[in-house]
């Protein structure tokens, strides 16, 4: 057979593996990572996502503070579940985001009122986990009711549907889901509204991120990990080897999403 | 030494631009080696990028491939395993049943597993959900076959160990563009680790994905080194 020989690499000498991955992230902090859970999910096995340990895994990928949101509020009740939420705005590495339930539009309009007042300064959809289309009434009703009060909208959902009932109403919105398959429709959609902007969870092709910079600039992008369900890791090593410039990583990895959501976190986790 | 046993070379059809960068790809993370189909040949036309894949793999060195087959086609099929196979630069076969609608429980992809079994090398097979455990029960049938289980059924990775507790010719490599908590983890508990391999997708998904999950389940060197590149080393006989 042709080719290079099969051998041990340099990791043979010293204690690291293969897959160093901490080598390659080198010295890169997230300072404010926009989309963290507290709760758990019943209809899955995961970690039961206590603040201890969310904020503990959040620490260990170096991601000093993360805008949280309770799966009580989106699965079970809206108010207790914000409510719990809202009691860790002191706790630091926590931006408490609120949730509202989109199969009770009306009940949904009143906690976003009370959130707002409450001094929230974003509220996270789970269209998914509660089985609503980006087609209802409910959906629409409720981006235009958060885009009244000033909130910035961090929501899952497939990007090529949920895009359109944010249109026109100068929302901010932050699409947590966008897969690298569906970039194009992003992209098309985000240049023509400003406040649209796009979690890099899932934008894990060989050149989703730089394309976004290229296309619309790295200020669209922010440094999701869904910690703590998802490995933060993945993201993390995607964003250090990418080719955007420093100053565009250290955007992306929490400048941007510091900006927007118009509030430092008070303290950082560590 | 990391051996990619789940690569691409050439264009893809989504808002990306990538089918100059596959050796780029694989330095950002010291992948040394990686087994690549192209993406024409997986696609859309097998015995085409079977052909442009061959003259690429004669221009370099740290690429091997795979040559992909399409159930549906099994006289190209047998064509092109003749053709490519002995020259020594393909040294597997690919086969991703929803591209060429040949679920992994059909007649037909039995039919192109038993051709592929007769050349002595490992076929590289898509899986989703429990696909991978009909892939499994295909295995077992066809002696001598030995198949990789790509991304090792992605959100069907509990499956996969069983599907890999169920026989001992299958293998199971990771990549998938999502990364649940503890994936790896729990894979690489419930699976004997000689039959763990290392698989990216690129350069469809960047090799963070797999990377990054891979080194996030904290192994020990010694089967993080088994599942970089001793069990390819030993199931392709590198």
């Amino acid at each position: 057979m042709t080719g290079m020989p099969i051998e041990d690499g340099p990791e043979k000498q010293g204690c690291a593996t293969p897959f160093d991955a901490w080598r390659l992230v080198g010295e890169l902090e997230v300072t404010l990572d926009v989309d963290a859970l507290l709760g758990a999910y019943p209809d899955r096995d995961g970690p039961p996502g206590t603040s201890q340990a969310v904020l503990e895994t959040l620490a260990a990928h170096r991601v000093r503070a993360a805008a949280v949101a309770h799966l009580r509020a989106a699965l079970f009740d809206t108010r207790t579940g914000n409510d719990e939420m809202l009691a860790l705005a002191a706790c630091p590495g926590i931006v408490p985001v609120g949730a509202v339930d989109l199969r009770d539009p009306i009940g949904a309009a009143r906690e976003l009122e009370r959130l707002a007042s409450a001094g929230a300064r974003a509220v996270r959809l789970f269209p998914d986990e509660q089985g609503v289309d980006a087609a209802f009434p409910s959906v629409r009703h409720v981006a235009l009711r958060a885009a009244r009060l000033g909130l910035v909208v961090l929501t899952g959902g497939d990007v090529r549907r949920f895009w359109q009932p944010f249109t026109g109403i100068e929302a901010r919105v932050v699409f947590l889901d966008t897969h690298f398959y569906h970039l194009g429709d992003f992209l098309v959609a985000a240049a023509d509204e400003p406040g649209f902007h796009t979690s890099t969870r899932l934008l894990n092709s060989p050149d989703a991120l730089e394309t976004v910079a290229a296309e619309l600039g790295a200020d669209r992008l922010l440094y999701g990990s869904r910690a703590p369900h998802y490995e933060p890791l993945v993201p993390l090593l995607r964003l250090a080897t990418s080719g955007l410039g420093p100053a565009e990583i250290a955007a992306v990895a929490g400048g941007n999403a510091t900006r927007l959501l118009a509030a430092t976190p008070r303290r950082s986790a560590r | 030494m990391i051996i990619d046993v789940h690569a691409h070379w050439g264009p893809w059809f989504f808002t990306m631009d990538v089918a100059g960068s596959t050796l780029a790809t694989m330095d950002r993370y010291g992948i040394d080696r990686a087994i690549v189909s192209a993406t024409e040949a997986v696609t859309y036309d097998a015995p085409a990028g079977n052909r442009v894949l061959a003259a690429y793999l004669e221009t370099q060195d740290r690429l091997l491939g795979y040559v992909t087959v399409n159930p549906r086609r099994l006289r190209e099929a047998e064509a092109d395993l003749r053709a490519y196979l002995p020259g020594g630069r393909f040294v597997g076969v690919k086969i991703h049943t929803d591209y060429t609608g040949s679920p992994a429980g059909s007649a037909r992809l039995r039919e192109a597993l038993t051709l592929v079994a007769g050349t002595g090398r490992p076929a590289l097979v898509h899986t989703w959900g429990a696909s991978v455990l009909d892939l499994a029960e295909v295995c077992l049938d066809i002696p001598g076959l030995r198949v990789i289980a790509g991304h090792m059924g992605a959100d069907g990775f509990r499956h996969a160990i069983e599907a890999a507790d169920a026989c001992d010719r299958l293998y199971l490599e990771p990549c998938w563009s999502h990364a649940p908590a503890g994936r790896i983890a729990e894979v690489v508990a419930g699976v004997d680790p000689a039959r763990l391999l290392f698989g990216t997708d690129a350069t469809l998904i960047d090799p963070a994905s797999a990377f990054g999950a891979v080194a996030a389940a904290g192994l020990p060197r010694e089967t993080a080194e088994r599942i970089a590149w001793r069990n390819a080393t030993a199931l392709f006989r590198l």
